[in-house]
Parts: C-alpha cells; structure tokens; sequence
C-alpha cells in the first residue's frame, strides 16, 4: 500500500533504518567482511586450492546434507508440537512449554556427552542399535540427533507465536460455511503458518550448519565419514593452515546466505498470496 | 483490541534490566583498580598454560612459589591462570592474551611466540633446553585386559577398537601419532639395521584403521575412554598416572619403543617488559626447574627434566629400551609437513582408508 | 440417530482419534528429544551427593563464572531487544531496497560455526586486528576481556528477537497503527501503545531464546576470552573446566544449574506476560 503522507527519507523512518543497518553493519557485515579479506590474502588461486581439499569439500557437502535432512524433520515435528501447545489442553502443558527451550540452555559440550551416555555403543539403547546394524553415536544417526536436540528450540518456537496470534475468525468462517477440517487446515491455517514455518526451516538449518560444541563429541569426526564443516574448520585453525579453514567458512557463510535469501523469497511470495 | 495499560510493565522489566548491567559493569571495574593501587606490596604473574598441568601448578607449584617468594623478598604474587588446549594458548598469547609465562606441551607452540616476536631472548638456550616436564606415550586398556593388549601390534586387530584424539585439532594427538610410526621405524630398524618408512606407515594405516572416533583433544578422549568407549587408548602417561592418582582404575602399558615428550616453559619478554615484573618472571623459571618443583611435578605423573629428581623416582618411571624422540622422526618442521602436511603420511592414510571403504 | 447425525459423529470421532495421534506423537517426540537427556544430566548431577555438587558450586572461581553469565546475559538481552525490535519494525514496515539482503543476513550468526566467530572478532578487536589497533593504543583492552566477550554473546544471538517478532508484525500488517496516526497518535505512541503490545508474545519469545542462547553459549566466548579463571571465564567455560579436570559432578551440577536459572527466568517472563497482557486471542 504506497503510503501518501511522507517520502521514504521522513527522519521516523530514517533513524530507525539507519540504527539497524548500523548494527547489523558492525556485527554481522564487518566481520563477515574481515574474514573475507582474509581469506583471500594468499591470492584466489590459493584459495580455490585451499577450498577444493578434498576432506573440506566431503566436510562442507554432509553439512548441507545433514542440515537439510533436519530442517525438513523439523518443519513436521516443529509445527506439530507448536500445534499441540496452543490449541490443546492436557496436563503438564506449562512444564512442557517452559521446558522447550532447555536445549539452549544447556551448553552443547554437555549435549553431547549427555548423547554419547544415552546412545552410546555402551547404553542399553545404543547397543540394541548396534545389533541391528545400526550406528547411532560416531556415526550420521548421532550428529541428526544432536543437531535435532539443540534446533528443536527454533521449530516450535518460530511458529507458536504467529498461532497465538492467529484470529480464529477466519477458521469459525470458514467453518460456519461448511468446510471441513482438512480443508480449513491446508487452505486457511497453513498459508498463514507458511511464512513462520520457513522461518524455524531457516533458523534450524542455519543453526545446523554452525554446530560445533555437540557434534565434536558424538561424531566421531572421522574425515569423509563424519566430519562436518565446523569441525574440519576447527581442525584446519588448529594445524595453523587459516587460509584454508577461512575459505571453508567463507563458503559455507556464502552458500547458507544464498539459501536463507531463497528461503526468504519464498516466505514473501507465501505471504503475499495469503491475502 | 488491545489494552494500552500494559506499556508499562515493559518499561519496568527494562529499568530492572538495565539496574543489573549498570551494577554489573561498576563490579567489572572493582578488581582492575585493586591491582593498581597496591602495586608496591604485590605483583601479579599472568601464566598461559596448557590443560594437562592444571593441577600440579594450582596445587603445589604456585602455592609453594608464591611462598617462596614472600619469605624472599615480602612481596606477594597474584597469579592469573589461563588453562586451554596448547595451540590454542600459543594463539592466544600471539592474539593479545597478555601471558608472562608460557607453559606449553608442544616446543613449536613455543617457536611460534618467538617468531612474531613476543620472545627474544634464545629461550632454547637454558639448562633442560627450555623443557620443564617429559612424559612418554603409552596405551591404556581396560581393566582385566580382556582384548590381551601386549603392544603395538594388537592395535591393528580386527577386534580391537582404538581411540586417540585428532592431530589436526590436537597438538598434543601428534605425539600418540609420531609414537606409531616411530614405532614403526624402530620395529624395521631392528630387522635390517636402518629404519623403515614403508613399515611405519603400514603399522600407522592399520591402527587409524581401528579407530571409530577421534575426539578434540587428549583429556576429550580420555573422557570418551572412561566412558567406556574402545578398547585401546592411546595417551601420555602423565594422563594415565593423574587418572590412576585420583582412584581411578586405568591400566596402562609402556610400549618398549615409544616417543619421548618434552613440554617447553618459557617467559615472554614482550609482556613481562609491558608489565614490569621481569625478576619474578624469571624467579618463576627458575622455580619449576628446582629441584622442589621437579619433585612435585614427579609425583604428579610427569617424568622430570632435572637428572637428581629422575633418578629419585627411577623405579616409576622406567625407561623404554627403544623410547626416541621427536629428532629421531627429523624434528617439528619435518614432520609437521611430511606426516600432517596436505600431502603427508598421515593425510594420505586417511584418504586411502576413506577410498577402501 | 438421523444419517447425518451419524456422519457428523464419525467425523468427530475420527478428529478425536486424530487429535490424540497428533498429542502422543509430540509428546513421545518430546520425551526422547528433551525429557531423557535433562533427565540423565539431572541423573549424572547427582551421581556423587548433594555434598559434591554444593562443594563444586559454591567455589569462588564458579560464583564470578556464574555472575559474568549473569552481566553478559542481561546486557546482551537489553542491546539485542532494542536494536532487534527496531530492526523488525524496519523490515516489516519500510520498503526499500536491498531489505531482503539486508533481512537474510539477520540469519547469517547461526551458520557462522562459533570457532569461526570468535575467530572473526579476534581478526576484527585483537590489538593487531583492523579496529583492535586503534583501541589498543588506547589502552582499552577488548578481547581477553569483558568487551570482547560481549560482543562476541551479541553476535550470536542478534537473530532472535527480530526473528521472532518479524513475522507477527508482518501478520498484522500496518492497518492498526496507520489507524492510530490518523487519529493524531505521535510516531512514538502508536509504536509504544499499538505496535508493542501486538508484538508482545513474539518479544517474550525472542527475549527468552536470547537468554537461553548466551547462557549457553560456549565456542565463540571460549575463542575470545581466554578463559581466564576468576576473570574470563563464564559459566560454560567453567563447566568445560571442570570436564577436563574429570569433574563430572562439578560439570553437570553447573550445567543443571544454568539450564534451572532458564528456566526459571523464562517461567517468569511468561507470567509476567500473561498475567499483565491483554488475552488477545
């Protein structure tokens, strides 16, 4: 809707602006741009090499993979639980809710050890696992896991408040009109919930892609079998080779903005279309 | 409809808010101009340090220092601590961690301070040469040793499962991974006189081969190792002895060839001389190498550089017939390249295991 | 009972089936996600007595780790609060260009892996580092310290109360406020007494992960503070201290404890919330 009264240059809309693009200029922007300069400094063709290390280029491809897989599942567990909170009633509701956000509470080196003890080779349920053939902890079983505990936060909570909010006028309309649950679900509640739904897909899978304190106790971090970017970065800081930890970071900081940025589009074209 | 009485309550949460930062950072400030107003009666003394000494020096070392000190000269030194994982602490110092000792496990995280310039005496160039503890690798087993782990060897079963930290992420890894090829030497040498890369590595891919996690650092797989993961583990004796010394049971085996670890200590001149206490810098060097010092560190599982001390405590630390050291692989620089490098022994081990799969 | 009676039965009955399908799977999903593990921390805290856990706690290097958390938490909450909700009222209320760029870098400090952003910062405010130097000349120490571990903490949670409460106001859309501006309400009254109540579940929301978040925020601050005991070191660094002395006990206690300190905070929070808001819904 054009707005008649000012221009977009009002000082009302000018300070606000000018505060967020400052603040997201030093803390995100300038140092994003820090690392870049850095990580070119040995020269571009370096750096491609530096990147195209094959264990860097195994590390970078199963964290997309990964972080995707646990996007999706948190989509459906994410809106499922935020559902049940706001629209049930049953009993430890509140302790349920209030306990929601523990996994960022929790630091993630005690995450992971707390994984490890549960679904460990040792625990009861690890090796039933084990018997059947199945690798939970030092394997990609054990990373979802983790990454499922510290995003699950993310899911729930991206979509609970927008369902709060959510006027139930439309779904009585809707209904006095006769139109049937599922009907009234797909074509009334879930375009509205579309955009914040995308929005704990992105947080989780950025989230995902970042993971570091958890995944390097349950992982295993065995090089192209279960090592993950941030932890191939981590070892590259490490045996001094900056060049080619930052290209990495680098990469993957690019790659994950392109995604968000879809994601973004996609939340705009859902929004749009809603109404 | 929206009630327009709430605005308030939010106001409130954020005055509270704000009570607590502001209270926060005036108690910030408190401790800095403490330092500074009594700086005649006492000093302070920043220490980098890596992980695994922790205990010695906060138990025994700086209490018996610090009361040295004051009998000596009245003065009482304030200690700040710093305990992270060696590379890290190098890092750190050269960072801007303001350390006015460094304690580190590894003698190239030491070199590192000197070539940015931190150090600029010739900290090599002291009694010990600039070594305060050794230790040597060992692999602990489990209790009982059901899987009848005798040596090097019994790593490459099929039935055994091997732990040991990453080198890439663990400095202090590196030496488990120099024990097992130098092993490896040793075992070619004592067949045909001269020692055999090919042996090595061999040896090398069929142990990695057995190992189902590598964790971030020694203590992180000591950890894993309690936790009943694996059979074997490998780590540094001092490890093993501090675990045995707080009750715990962990059997250990001293292989008979093996690696010799030698852990630098060194003043950084950079910060002593922004911070004015060279003498008690130096006091302090001097400390860990006396002979109270070595005696505490000895019976804290760490082998001794002073020789009286070592002879002290001959009978719990054995000497391994074919133990080496880091010169025997061709030094740091060498084998940081050729073992570690991206196209060394070691990388190359991972990827081929990685293709045989 | 008429066919359609038994129709609308049927289908109230299927929904009911369906309802409790929906209710056992989340809290099933729930239960081995969130419930086992708390409960084997909560196990593991209490493995060695209570006596263990109050020796543990109550030493002075563990009460300055718990207060720094408390001082960073509070002030990154407050910095974050504001510029975040000035943030998504840019965003959901202005259009100019470059906003989607702008909003899909809102996200970017999640996928920066926290090594990587204390990395940043040390590049960025270490006395060699491109706005380091000048501090450092100034004597103004910022990593190795205080400020650096803030800044550190607000790079991590910056998303969140934007995040949270960007999509409520896209849901609402300006309608309500322009109306107020039409009546003659002030710029800053209709954002005080319109537009902030509206965004009220989102802010607690964001306010609550942003708690959550920098009390257990770990690599980044590990990276950028040196973990200096009794000076550096916050709460995470000081239970990760503890788990390479092979304190368990003292490591799952702390644990515990901040995962309790959250939890009774945000409880708080979402009473203060209920009981004071309007029931909008």
């Amino acid at each position: 809707m054009k707005n008649n009264r000012a221009t977009a240059l009002a000082p009302s809309e000018m300070i606000p602006r000018s505060l967020s693009l400052f603040y997201i200029g030093f803390l995100i922007v300038l140092p994003i741009v820090a690392i870049t300069a850095e990580a070119f400094k040995g020269g571009l063709l370096n750096l491609f090499h530096q990147i195209t290390l094959p264990e860097g280029l195994y590390a970078l491809k199963l964290t997309f993979f990964l972080a995707l897989f646990l996007a999706l599942i948190n989509i459906v567990t994410g809106t499922a639980t935020a559902w049940v909170l706001v629209r049930y009633s049953f009993p430890f509701k509140t302790f349920m809710n209030a306990l929601i956000d523990i996994p960022f509470a929790i630091p993630t080196v005690v995450t992971g050890i707390m994984l490890v003890l549960l679904y460990g080779p040792n625990s009861p349920i690890g090796s039933f696992f084990e018997k059947q053939g199945i690798e939970i902890i030092f394997n990609k079983p054990g990373i979802i896991l983790a990454l499922l505990f510290v995003t699950f936060p993310f899911a729930v909570r991206s979509v609970q408040p927008v369902l709060m909010e959510m006027e139930k006028d439309m779904e009585e309309a809707a209904q006095t009109l006769g139109a049937s649950r599922t009907t009234i679900f797909f074509r009334v509640i879930l375009p509205t919930l579309l955009p914040s739904i995308l929005t704990g897909a992105a947080l989780s899978f950025s989230r995902a892609l970042g993971e570091f304190g958890s995944i390097v106790i349950v992982a295993g971090n065995i090089p192209f079998k279960t090592q993950v970017a941030s932890v191939y970065i981590y070892g590259e800081i490490e045996s001094a080779n900056i060049q080619s930890a930052l290209g990495t970071a680098v990469v993957l900081l690019f790659s994950s903005f392109v995604v968000l940025f879809f994601l973004n589009i996609l939340q705009k074209w859902s929004h749009k279309h809603e109404r | 409809m929206h009630e327009f009485k709430d605005a308030g309550e939010g106001g409130k949460m954020k005055k509270t808010i704000l009570f607590i930062i502001a209270a926060g950072l005036l108690f910030q400030g408190c401790p800095q101009e403490h330092q500074e107003n009594s700086a005649a009666d006492s000093v302070t003394l920043t220490l980098g340090a890596y992980t695994v000494p922790k205990e010695v020096y906060q138990k025994e070392i700086i209490p018996s220092f610090q009361k040295m000190w004051e009998e000596k000269t009245g003065q009482a030194v304030k200690f700040e601590e710093s305990y992270i994982a060696s590379g890290a602490q190098s890092r750190a110092i050269v960072a801007g961690f303001e350390a006015d000792i460094a304690a580190l496990s590894l003698e190239q995280d030491v070199d590192r301070l000197q070539k940015e310039g931190l150090i600029t005496h010739d900290w090599k160039n002291r009694k010990y040469n600039g070594f305060v503890t050794r230790s040597i690798v060992v692999i602990a087993y489990r209790s009982g040793n059901p899987k009848n782990i005798r040596g090097w060897e019994d790593l490459a079963r099929e039935d055994v499962d091997v732990l040991y930290p990453s080198p890439k992420t663990s400095g202090g890894a590196m030496w488990d991974v120099n024990a097992v090829y130098g092993a490896g030497l040793r075992a070619g040498e004592a067949v045909t006189g001269k020692p055999d890369p090919d042996l090595a590595k061999q040896l090398l891919k069929s142990i990695q081969k057995r190992v189902k996690t590598m964790d971030k650092s020694g203590r992180a797989s000591v950890t894993t190792f309690e936790n009943g993961i694996g059979d074997a583990l490998l780590t540094y004796e001092n490890e093993a002895l501090l675990r045995q010394k707080s009750g715990r049971d962990f059997p250990f085996l001293i292989p008979e060839a093996t690696i010799l670890i030698e852990n630098p200590i060194a003043l950084v001149d950079r910060n002593v001389d922004k911070h004015g206490n060279r003498e008690v810098a130096r006091a302090f060097i001097d400390f860990v190498l006396s002979r109270e010092a070595q005696r505490h560190f000895a019976r804290y599982g760490f082998r001794p550089v002073d020789e009286g001390i070592s002879e002290e405590f001959a009978e719990e630390y054995p000497k391994p017939r074919l133990l080496f050291d880091i010169s025997y692989l061709g030094g740091w620089e060498k084998v940081s390249k050729e073992i570690y490098g991206t196209d060394g022994i070691w990388t190359r081990i991972i990827r081929e295991l990685a293709d045989e799969k | 009972m008429s066919d359609e009676h038994r129709c609308v039965e049927l289908t109230r009955s299927r929904h009911r089936i369906g309802q409790w399908l929906l209710l056992s799977f989340v809290l099933i999903w729930f239960f081995i996600l969130i419930l086992t593990p708390l409960i084997g921390i909560i196990k593991a805290t209490f493995s060695q007595g209570i006596e263990a856990v109050k020796s543990s706690l109550a030493t002075p290097a563990s009460m300055h780790a718990f207060w720094l958390t408390l001082v960073i938490t509070a002030s990154a909450v407050v910095l974050n609060t504001l510029f975040g909700t000035i943030l998504a009222v840019v965003l959901a209320r202005q259009n100019f260009k470059g906003k989607l760029f702008l909003e899909s870098l809102l996200d970017l400090p999640f996928a920066v892996s926290p090594i990587v952003a204390g990395f940043m910062f040390i590049l960025l405010f270490g006395p060699r580092g491109w706005i380091g130097n000048w501090f450092s000349s100034l004597n103004i120490k910022i990593i190795y310290a205080f400020p650096g571990m803030l800044i550190a903490t607000l790079f991590v949670t910056l998303p969140f109360v934007a995040r949270e409460v960007l999509p409520v106001l896209r849901e609402f859309g300006p309608e309500q406020e322009e109306t107020a501006s039409t009546l003659g309400a002030s710029q800053w009254q209709t954002f005080w007494r319109v537009t902030l109540p509206s965004i009220k579940w989102g802010m607690a929301y964001g306010v609550t992960l942003t708690i959550a978040r920098s009390i257990g925020e770990f690599g980044a601050v590990l990276v950028v503070s040196g973990s200096i005991i009794n000076k550096t070191q916050t709460a995470t660094l000081r239970i990760h201290d503890q788990f390479t002395d092979f304190n368990y006990a003292g490591a799952f206690s702390a644990a515990l404890l901040l995962a309790a300190f959250s939890f009774f905070l945000l409880n708080i929070i979402q009473y203060i919330y209920k009981n004071k808001g309007s029931a909008s819904t």
